[in-house]
């Protein structure tokens, strides 16, 4: 009855009537999904091979035969980018699964059990908050060795942190609402308001920030191998081919390109985790 | 006062805390390097390729107690480093406090002018966002923020350095501490900042104007400036100053990247020679200096936040008001 | 006061045919009315009546979203044709507002003094000195005793019916026309309430104010403003002089409302027998709260939120508890279920005692001893089906076969008066008064003795509230179940309970048979509470002025 917050804006969009969702989520669904095609059947879509170039057409700049051109060595830069798309994707991937199962058990356990357990996990949670990111992937790839592998092993951990805390906010704000305390009350036990309020409460908050992390990581390894912690040439990490195509400027598509793809799969990704975040 | 000697209480709680998080980053930082890989400094040191004799090695197996049982060697590294010891390079034989200290200012400089970027470019967004009229764009200009946090910092460099570098020649990547390379390795380094910022600072100016406090302010027959500064901006801009505390971990593993691709000397290039050099005792230092920069400024943030806010200045009082009026009014019962 | 429609005073806001739209939806449609210099106007209704709208549209503060038709002319002008432009030197010189909660309506990083030199910029007063002055001489007006600290203070430092003195004293400083006055005292405890509309009603007449009241409240209307309009979906439903409509409603939808606003019919719901039984009781009682306190540490000092309690209650009967924020009515509730622990006294339900069982013992005593929230809006998991909210309990119970609990929950859900074809919706697609209906079918599925019923309609609309009410009276007759009924609101208690303890500070005040406390009440404080409530008031005044007799306004039995 507050007379004075405003109705909220009621914005026009182009919205797909049956599901309610917007024009961009399901283009960025779309792209994700062809971003994901790409890494699961490279043939399928790049027609030419993507370790050996014909040097008689080197640096060519994008046309219909090659979309994103040629490089130094002739290879087809479209192919070297679909080709390249599955270490990206699934080191993300893996990434992600490390952090939303590690990060978000201890967020649980530290959100649900309370007293010292939640003291030391809390402070385990600020030590991996306070090592920057990036250095800290950095640092545990340098010890694990310099591949990809440990590269997404190493951007997992990294985002450990950010994983435990929001769930320990949600597993906090579930645990303390008023329908966990009525459940109690009808005789729920601690493993079933954990499972059947707790969790499913939390679940949509964790889904759309494992889906943001998921670009993060994208960024995060792309990167590490742009600094050459991941797999040397002629792998064709997308991180590597920007690297790489830095190194001639006169053909900036080289550089273009790459980033391009990175950018839209990422900002597509983040699209999609805003609106499940809505 | 007594919500004074509760503050200090705060206080000197909060710096236990940050003591403790700092020392216990050193150690996961010392068990990752360490213990991972298993005596990687041994192993670096006796493999041929690197070129140590026996006469170099037994001094620096003596120094870090490599012979002896890890929690030892943890122990002997980390009273070396409450003290500001940071240990001898392997490489360079050189202290490490020494090449981390010659190599900070660079830094330091990108750091500082990146985050004034950040915040220049955030809070003009995030102003634009409120005062511009809906037919400028300010549909567009809202989205803003979100898209460019799909822009990783080392893309941006890229491109600055293409189309600024290469196409216009307004700086030389040869001369990477000129002011015109700092100020663009600076934007390149912002950009990301400035749009978790901005993005903030635009949610919280929206949240602000649909406070009821805001609409009431407006039946005061307030003007349009003085809505926004004093019952808008103030309020949504106190959170700023916790975000820019979170954006120093942005910035300091950014500048990694950021120099590389600039040409600049720093930490950055510091840590990425250590990595491929395998000096782990200067890995070990810059991350654990790095992370303790961290614990501090969010230290001085959160010290320095409730003096900011009158909420939670005075925040004991606002349990109990300074003197509520009585429930049974005398004379009413009196009656 | 007297007759004061048949004075011809001049129209100074005049709504024509008023219409509002959100996005094709209409909100408000085709409203019309006019308050009379000097006067008070009041637009009654529930959540969606519109009334909200009308006042957003007087005050000139619609979003831009808004479509609107029709006129709100003031001074010759029409309201609704103004730019922002030229409506802002109208607001809070011409026309004032008063927000509904206080807590939220101050910028809580600004001091009050910031706020009032925005308002005192208004009179045009020559320097910050000038407009200090005028401050504390209006913080003074609006009975707040220390301006010079008042005017120091920030928002969160203040009581809430300080706050909203403040903000009354804002909205009078700059000498406007019309106050608008939005459910000006909703947020706050009735004596309280009392206080400010008390305070409103001396401005108006000292500083000659119109007021637009808005409230839910059809009492508190009839006793505050000269004429009133019922509103009920966006349409008016009646217009006229509050006397007239509150003594014969012409429309339907008055009438219903006034049947269902709790002071006006204590005896709706027991019958006369049951209210001459109200005291006695019969064998053993089946609660026993004796002497349990219950102290909580904030650090600084100790709150004693229950202090040596004592009562009983028999089965099959109703006791309330009731008084204002802090009386500590809902930590008792708490502690008879087990869910805190008192620090002395004890509590037995049905012989048995609540504290220092296991787990597992409280888990079967809790069987017969169910609790309803006061907010349907927290108290259901979101992500759940009402299906599985209401089968819940039979689940953790493990009670009967599949179908015996599908038969149970279908049992329960038509006990409360729902349909069947909403156990396939989530929460978000009941309203509120569903909502509850779902709670306590929830509560009944296990079949206990007694329901814990805690503030269980104060989230809810009046007539949405009289509903639960008449259902909640239909289960006890059914079940024989035994209700402790907690609550703020001393009219809603009068009509549901049997007998009552007034708590004020965590003390008990005074407990006993209902209808004796509410005609004869032994201590000030009760007294003090039942003087706050607006009918009684109403029917005070009513039967002060010729051919109102107090009787015709308070139905009896």
């Amino acid at each position: 009855m507050t007379l004075l917050i405003p109705t909220p804006v009621t914005r026009r969009r182009t919205r797909f009537a049956a599901w309610d969702v917007p024009l961009a989520v399901i283009l960025s669904f779309l792209f994700v999904t062809l971003v994901i095609a790409w890494s699961l059947f490279p043939s399928l879509f790049a027609g030419y091979d993507p370790y050996f170039g014909d040097t008689s057409r080197k640096l060519l700049p994008p046309s219909g035969e090659f979309w994103f051109g040629t490089d130094h060595l002739g290879r087809d830069v479209f192919s070297r980018v679909v080709h390249g798309s599955w270490s990206s994707v699934t080191s993300a991937a893996i990434a992600v699964c490390i952090g939303l199962v590690v990060g978000g058990f201890l967020g649980l356990v530290s959100g649900f059990v309370a007293g010292w357990t939640d003291v030391i996990v809390a402070r385990f949670i600020d030590v991996l908050l306070a090592i920057p990111n990036f250095l800290l992937a950095v640092v545990i790839v340098s010890s694990f060795g310099f591949q990809t592998i440990n590269v997404a092993i190493a951007t997992g951990i990294a985002s450990v942190a950010i994983f435990a805390r929001v769930m320990r906010a949600e597993t906090l704000k579930a645990s303390t609402s008023v329908f966990v305390e009525a459940s109690g009350l009808l005789g729920g036990s601690r493993w079933h308001i954990l499972l059947r309020h707790i969790l499913p409460n939390a679940y949509r908050s964790i889904l759309a920030l494992a889906v943001l992390q998921f670009g993060s990581c994208i960024l995060i390894i792309a990167g590490l191998a742009f600094l050459g912690y991941g797999d040397p040439p002629p792998a064709a990490d997308w991180g590597v081919l920007v690297s790489n195509g830095k190194d001639y400027p006169s053909s900036p598509w080289l550089v273009f390109a790459p980033s391009l793809v990175i950018v839209a799969t990422v900002l597509a990704i983040n699209r999609i985790s805003r609106w499940l975040r809505r | 006062m007594n919500h004074r000697s509760n503050y200090i209480g705060y206080a000197i709680a909060r710096l236990a805390q940050s003591i403790v998080v700092i020392a216990l980053a050193y150690t996961f930082t010392f068990l990752i390097i360490n213990v991972l890989p298993g005596d990687p400094i041994t192993n670096m040191l006796l493999d041929p390729e690197n070129g140590f004799s026996p006469a170099d090695i037994e001094p620096i197996i003596a120094y870090y107690g490599l012979d002896k049982p890890v929690l030892e060697q943890l122990w002997i590294a980390l009273s070396r480093f409450v003290v500001g010891d940071l240990g001898i390079s392997l490489r360079s034989n050189l202290p490490v406090s020494g090449l981390v200290l010659s190599a900070l200012p660079s830094t330091l400089v990108l750091a500082l002018s990146a985050l004034a970027v950040a915040l220049v470019v955030a809070f003009l967004l995030a102003f634009a966002s409120q005062n511009l009229p809906p037919r400028y764009g300010q549909g567009l200009l809202r989205l803003l923020p979100a898209a460019s946090l799909s822009v990783p910092a080392f893309i941006i460099g890229i491109f600055l350095i293409q189309i600024f570098a290469f196409q216009f020649g307004l700086f030389r990547i040869t001369s990477p501490n000129s002011f015109a390379a700092t100020a663009f390795a600076a934007i390149a380094l912002g950009i990301p900042v400035s749009a978790q910022i901005a993005e903030v600072l635009i949610a919280n100016l929206d949240h602000e104007a649909r406070q009821e406090y805001f609409s009431v302010a407006r039946s005061r027959g307030l003007s349009r400036f003085e809505l926004f500064a004093h019952h808008q901006f103030r309020p949504s801009s106190l959170p700023v100053v916790t975000m820019i505390a979170l954006a120093i971990g942005e910035l300091l593993g950014g500048s990694l990247i950021t120099e590389s691709i600039f040409g600049r000397t720093g930490i950055g290039s510091l840590v990425q020679g250590a990595v491929s050099s395998q000096d782990y005792p200067v890995i070990q230092a810059v991350v654990s200096l790095a992370a303790a920069v961290f614990v501090i400024v969010n230290l001085i943030a959160d010290l320095v936040y409730p003096l900011l806010d009158p909420r939670l200045r005075t925040r004991n009082r606002g349990r109990e008001p300074l003197a509520d009026e009585p429930l049974v009014d005398t004379e009413a019962v009196a009656k | 006061m007297n007759m004061p429609y048949t004075i011809d005073l001049p129209d100074l806001l005049h709504v024509e045919g008023l219409s509002v739209s959100y996005g094709g939806e209409t909100v408000v449609q085709n409203a019309s009315f006019a308050l009379k210099k000097g006067q008070a106007l009041a637009l009654i209704g529930e959540s969606g009546s519109g009334k909200s709208t009308i006042a957003k549209a007087v005050l000139g503060l619609l979003p831009e979203t808004a479509r609107t038709a029709g006129r709100i002319s003031f001074k010759d002008r029409n309201l609704l044709e103004l730019s922002d432009r030229v409506f802002r030197p109208l607001r809070g010189r011409s026309i004032g507002f008063v927000p509904q909660d206080p807590q939220n309506a101050l910028n809580p990083v600004r001091t009050i003094g910031a706020h009032a030199h925005e308002s005192a910029r208004l009179l045009d007063l020559s320097g910050r000195t000038a407009e200090r002055t005028a401050i504390f001489e209006t913080l003074e007006l609006v009975g707040l005793s220390e301006p010079e600290r008042i005017y120091r203070s920030y928002p969160h430092e203040l009581s809430g019916g300080m706050l909203q003195r403040v903000l009354i004293g804002l909205a009078v400083l700059p000498r406007p026309e019309v106050i608008v006055a939005d459910e000006p005292t909703s947020a706050l405890d009735v004596t309280i309430q009392k206080r400010i509309l008390d305070l409103l009603s001396r401005l108006r007449s000292s500083l000659d104010l119109s007021l637009l009241l808005i409230t839910h409240d059809l009492a508190l209307a009839a006793e505050r403003a000269d004429s009133v309009v019922v509103l009920k979906g966006g349409e008016v439903q009646e217009t006229g002089p509050s006397s007239r409509v509150f003594l014969k409603p012409s429309s339907d939808y008055t009438r219903k409302l006034q049947n269902d606003v709790p002071s006006l019919n204590p005896f709706r719901f027991r019958t006369a027998e049951r209210r001459a039984n109200a005291g006695e009781g019969t064998g053993d009682p089946f609660i026993r709260v004796q002497s349990v306190s219950r102290i909580f540490d904030t650090g600084d000092r100790q709150v004693r939120a229950v202090d040596d309690v004592s009562f009983s209650l028999q089965s099959g009967r109703t006791h309330a508890l009731v008084g204002e924020s802090g009386s500590g009515k809902t930590t008792l509730a708490r502690l008879l279920l087990g869910l805190d622990t008192p620090d002395s006294g004890a509590i037995t339900v049905n012989g048995q005692r609540v504290h220092g069982r296991s787990t597992s013992a409280l888990r079967d005593l809790r069987r017969d001893l169910q609790l309803v929230y006061q907010n349907p809006f927290t108290s259901l998991d979101p992500t759940w089906k009402v299906k599985s909210i209401v089968r819940e309990p039979l689940d953790r119970y493990a009670i009967g076969s599949r179908q015996e609990r599908d038969e149970r929950v279908h049992e329960a859900i038509s006990a409360v008066g729902l349909s069947e074809d909403l156990l396939r919706r989530r929460p978000a697609a009941l309203s509120g008064g569903q909502r509850q209906r779902v709670a306590i079918a929830r509560a009944l599925t296990l079949r206990p003795k007694m329901l814990v019923l805690d503030e269980p309609t104060s989230a809810l609309d009046v007539t949405v509230q009289a509903g639960i009410v008449e259902a909640l009276f239909a289960l006890q007759e059914r079940f024989g179940l035994t209700y402790l009924f907690v609550s703020h609101d001393l009219s809603l208690v009068r009509q549901v309970a049997d007998t009552v303890s007034v708590l004020r500070h965590g003390r008990l005040i005074e407990q006993g048979p209902v209808d004796q406390i509410f005609e004869n009440p032994a201590e000030p404080y009760t007294r003090l509470l039942l003087e706050s409530i607006p009918a009684a008031n109403a029917a005070q005044s009513a039967a002060a002025q010729p051919g109102y007799a107090r009787l015709s306004l308070v139905k009896t039995a």
